[in-house]
């Protein structure tokens, strides 16, 4: 990858190269490769105490009593609290997503009458050192009446809902009493007669793709510094957090202090992968800091965060495709259930997750009837939030699968299958609802097989077979709708931008987006510089500080590239309007007859006839001033804001009860070879590949990061993370040795193709990117083990594609393979 | 009740400095809350993730698995150690060439690590790479422009 250095511009007399398109290397890194980030635990203040929480070890109980006074009397305890004395200050936690009919449980950050899941707070402590308030833990004295755990759907409810949809449920027991029942959301929909479709099609095939639970795992744990300033009733707060208004809002109601006086900062966040979306623990320091007077810090232990932090996927589909005999797609029917363990929209906010799975479940494919029943489901396990994916990789296994399932039946080629369906024209309205703006879907696949190099691979697989070895080819493609705007949520369809130019000729971008590893003041920066015709060097991004910045959404479901870009583009227009009418009027010439770059405006044709943009800026801020420069203009300083929205959102629920949720949509193809060895059930995966489209790349080195990152997310996923459970809700997985995450060993060599069809409906013609290679990982591993594993007949539809289960599948396999010759 | 403390002597990035620990502090919380030195990281405090990555005496340490007392009369070095006075590195440099870091929280572990390998192997193949660092976890860069990074940098060195 040629990195271009953001502080040498290429010379050149021609009219200058825009930044947006290049490797610009990252403003951040200097910072964060010398151990100068700002991580949230990295903030000094003066005399803090420090935050533990003591978590409840039963996954169902109700509370007798909790004691603290032991722990009270501890000489280095400042304040030690149980939940039912905090309810006494502050509110239950409000929801972060309220539709759908979705029932939400009311609760408090700090369990106070019953605990739902195995490290649900109980009692929190700050002392004077983290050792202490560690300590201090043990001597808190809870009594526990343990109630049966509720540790899978079918404890739930009693039955499987593939078995009977409608119940009748006889769950284990109720995690929400006033529920009756634990079911949080049961959302459905049909377009285009499907029953009838089915009835009469040619071919009717279906499949049980599922996966287990595992998540985000960022590497720096959730973390906050709170200071509370009693004599002015303000709270400041750092949080490693993707959300830092929405966050600024839940806290304030939480503890009941007007909105103006939180300020909620988040410089550097090492990770969230949707995992930092949601307030949870991170109000427990706050409230210690306002009860305790004292500056509080706490960093979650990397126990409490597989115990207790949000967890993902964890469902399972049936789906069925009605076929026609040349493998045309006809219609959809899909029913998926998630294992939400307690909650999805309070908490935390997975539940979304599972509507946009089955939302999407067409995929990148052609289909006109569609039905989707959804069964958002809660256990006793933690909660359930949002992950790179969040329910894009869900559909996404549903329909390769499904495609795989139909290839076989039909006697199709698995590629030719895919070829046959997937859609051309655009823009192009879901049956589900989404309009997918642009694309070239059949192209991307193209693109795949032909550096596969497909039909030599093929005959690789069948001299491996002829010797014994089991090698698998697998190959799907896949859609990633970015820009995720849920209505009735934190997780909303807009963004703003404050662009500036100062008086010193440089500019200032104050942007709701939060950075999170994914280089938005680099990218920003770039898109900025082209604008103003500065050096993205001479562009300040300032994000994460609800006193600076504009109230924005943060950093989620791949929406930077289309609203927070957006935004800044247009917000920089706007300031490059009235820097070029300043300018104009400066040189006694038309603003159309300027041009501008490299930090000067000039007169086209004649290059002496300049002004530095410093000097024009000075100008309009100073000397003179506004009234000489922009005179009639109803703004006039080199000052714009913006607020980006979209019209493809629609949120209110159509006849067929559809909404859009997602604006723009990258895709792309992926491709597999991997070696399945039956004895030890061992996968060695020998090569990736990856072809990708998110419109136009602003950032193509940073682009590739995100391609290669949510990869080998995927795969980890996939291949060795687990979240698991005993029976009784027993989380088994509480270290890192235990869940097991992808180290520099396990990754194989991928290969990037890129591809660049721009999205009609942002000004950049980007669209977001980050998530691919979670999206379409899973299935395109799931394929090619089940292609390896061909001549034993067995399915491979579940999640993970660990040695145990791999060794089961051919263990309890319908064929035996035949011995080698 | 408090703990009694110990008065170690430890050398870091070259500067010695006199500290007052309890028995149990570990090398990481000595580092990062007295020393004020934050580019060392906490991802596990189970020895896995690496983000506390440091030497002692030149040896590769997770300072989570490491006692501040154990330091005593050692020298350490974190990253800020290995950071010129001016700018950054060659190390560092080809890090940010390669852009082989994203949200940077597992950096100053990888480059500490890294560091050490081209000390004792100034040339190492990509294998000898993966083995040296897989103690040191990333979640963010799927680590390929890691193994890239340090390869060019080793390019430059041996070139140089
Ligand atoms: S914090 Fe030391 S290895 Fe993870
Ligand atoms: S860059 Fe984020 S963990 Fe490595």
């Amino acid at each position: 990858m040629n990195a271009h250095d953001s502080h040498s511009p290429a010379d050149s007399n021609t009219g200058p190269e825009p930044f947006v398109g290049q490797s610009v290397r990252r403003t951040e890194d200097l910072r964060l490769l010398t151990g100068q980030g700002m991580f949230t635990d990295d903030a000094v203040v003066v005399d803090p105490v420090y935050c533990a929480i003591l978590r409840s070890p039963h996954a169902h109980a109700r509370i007798v009593s909790v004691d603290t006074s032991r722990a009270q009397a501890m000489p280095e305890v400042v304040l030690a609290i149980s939940g039912a004395e905090a309810a006494e200050h502050w509110t239950q936690i409000p929801a972060g997503m309220d539709l759908m009919d979705m029932k939400l449980p009311k609760v408090y950050a700090i369990a106070t009458d019953k605990v739902h899941y195995e490290g649900e707070p109980v009692a929190a402590v700050v002392a004077e050192t983290r050792y202490a308030a560690e300590d201090a833990l043990a001597a808190i004295d809870v009594e526990y009446e343990p109630l049966p755990a509720v540790a899978s759907v079918e404890d739930a409810l009693g039955v499987h809902p593939f078995d009977a949809p409608d119940g009748p449920w006889s769950p284990k027991a109720v995690l929400y009493e006033e529920w009756g029942h634990n079911i949080q959301c049961d959302w459905a929909f049909e377009i285009g007669d499907p029953d009838a479709v089915f009835a009469s099609a040619p071919h009717v095939v279906s499949c049980r793709p599922a996966a287990h639970r595992y998540s985000g795992v960022p590497m720096e744990t959730r973390a906050v510094v709170a200071e509370y300033d009693a004599g002015r009733e303000t709270l400041k707060m750092r949080v490693s957090t993707q959300l830092p208004h929405q966050s600024r809002t839940l806290i304030a109601q939480i503890l009941g202090l007007s909105e103006p006086n939180v300020q909620v900062l988040a410089d550097d966040v090492g990770g969230g992968f949707g995992n930092k979306t949601q307030v949870d623990a991170e109000v427990i320091p706050a409230l210690m800091a306002k009860l305790s007077g004292r500056a509080v810090k706490w960093f979650e232990p990397r126990g409490d965060w597989l115990s207790s932090g949000p967890a993902s996927r964890d469902y399972a589909h049936h789906v069925e495709g009605a076929f026609d005999n040349d493998g045309t797609l006809l219609a959809i029917r899909e029913h998926l259930v998630g294992d939400e363990g307690c909650d999805g929209a309070t908490r935390s906010a997975g539940l979304g997750a599972l509507l946009v799975g089955g939302t999407y479940s067409a995929g990148p494919y052609h289909v006109r009837s569609y039905k989707a029943r959804v069964q958002a489901v809660v256990t006793n396990k933690a909660p359930y939030g949002a992950y790179r994916g969040y329910g894009k990789e869900t559909a996404n296994l549903a329909i390769e699968r499904l495609m795989d399932t139909a290839a076989a039946k039909l006697g199709i080629d698995p590629v030719a299958i895919r070829q046959h369906n997937l859609v051309r024209e655009f823009p192009y309205e879901m049956a589900a609802g989404p309009i997918i703006e642009s694309g070239s879907f059949s192209q991307l696949l193209d693109m795949v097989t032909e550096a596969m190099d497909l039909p030599a691979l093929r005959l690789r697989q069948e001299q491996a077979r002829a010797e014994g070895r089991h090698v698998g080819i697998g190959v799907i493609s896949f859609l990633e709708p970015s820009a995720g705007s849920i209505p009735m949520s934190v997780f909303n369809g807009y963004e703003t931008a404050s662009v500036r130019i100062m008086p010193d000729g440089k500019a200032m971008v104050l942007s709701g987006l939060q950075g999170i590893g994914q280089g938005v003041e680099t990218s920003l920066a770039q898109i900025t510089a082209d604008r103003l015709g500065l050096h993205p060097g001479d562009v300040r991004i300032v994000y994460g500080d609800t006193k600076a910045v504009p109230y924005g959404l943060g950093a989620y479901a791949s929406r930077g590239a289309t609203y927070g870009m957006s935004a800044v583009y247009e917000a920089a227009g706007e300031v490059r309007r009235k820097l070029l009418k300043a300018a104009a009027g400066m040189l006694e010439v038309d603003p159309e007859d300027l041009e501008l770059g490299r930090g000067e405006v000039w007169v086209a044709g004649v290059p002496t006839t300049r002004l530095s943009v410093q000097e024009v800026a000075r100008a309009v801020y100073l000397s003179p001033g506004p009234y000489a420069t922009l005179p009639g203009e109803e703004s006039p300083t080199l000052e714009a804001n913006h607020v980006w929205t979209n019209p493809n959102v629609s949120w209110v629920p159509d006849e067929h009860g559809r909404v859009r949720l997602y604006p723009t949509h990258g895709s792309g193809a992926q491709g597999v070879v991997v070696e399945v060895d039956v004895e030890t059930g061992e996968i060695q995966i020998e090569k990736m590949w990856i072809a990708h489209d998110c419109g136009k790349v602003v950032n193509p080195a940073i682009v590739h990061g995100q391609i290669i990152g949510s990869t080998v997310q995927g795969l980890g996923g996939t291949m060795f993370e687990q979240l698991s459970y005993d029976d009784q809700g027993k989380l088994l997985t509480k270290t890192l040795n235990d869940y097991q995450l992808p180290n520099i060993m396990s990754v194989p060599p991928i290969e990037v193709l890129h591809m660049e069809t721009p999205s009609p409906i942002t000004p950049l013609g980007t669209k977001g990117v980050g998530e691919g290679g979670c999206i379409g990982t899973p299935a395109v591993l799931l394929s090619a083990v089940e292609d390896a594993l061909r001549e034993f007949g067995v399915t491979v539809e579940r999640t993970p594609l660990d040695p145990m289960r791999v060794r089961a599948l051919v263990r309890n396999a319908p064929q035996t393979a035949p011995v080698a010759g | 009740m408090a703990e009694s403390k110990t008065t170690i002597t430890v050398s870091v990035n070259g500067t010695e400095h006199t500290c007052q620990v309890a028995p149990r502090t570990l090398l990481v919380d000595l580092i990062r809350d007295d020393l004020r030195l934050t580019g060392t990281h906490i991802g596990c405090e189970e020895g896995i993730c690496g983000a506390c990555t440091v030497t002692v005496d030149g040896e590769l340490v997770k300072s989570c698995l490491f006692l501040a007392v154990q330091a005593d009369g050692k020298d350490v070095t974190t990253v800020e150690g290995l950071t010129p006075k001016c700018g950054t590195s060659r190390l560092q440099e080809s890090f940010r060439g390669n852009f082989a870091l994203q949200c940077g929280f597992c950096t100053s572990g990888m480059v500490v690590a890294a560091d050490a390998l081209l000390r004792e192997n100034p040339d190492p193949s990509e294998q000898e790479i993966k083995e040296h660092l897989v103690g040191n976890l990333c979640r963010c860069t799927g680590y390929l422009s890691i193994i890239d990074a340090v390869r060019a940098a080793a390019n430059q060195e041996v070139t140089s």
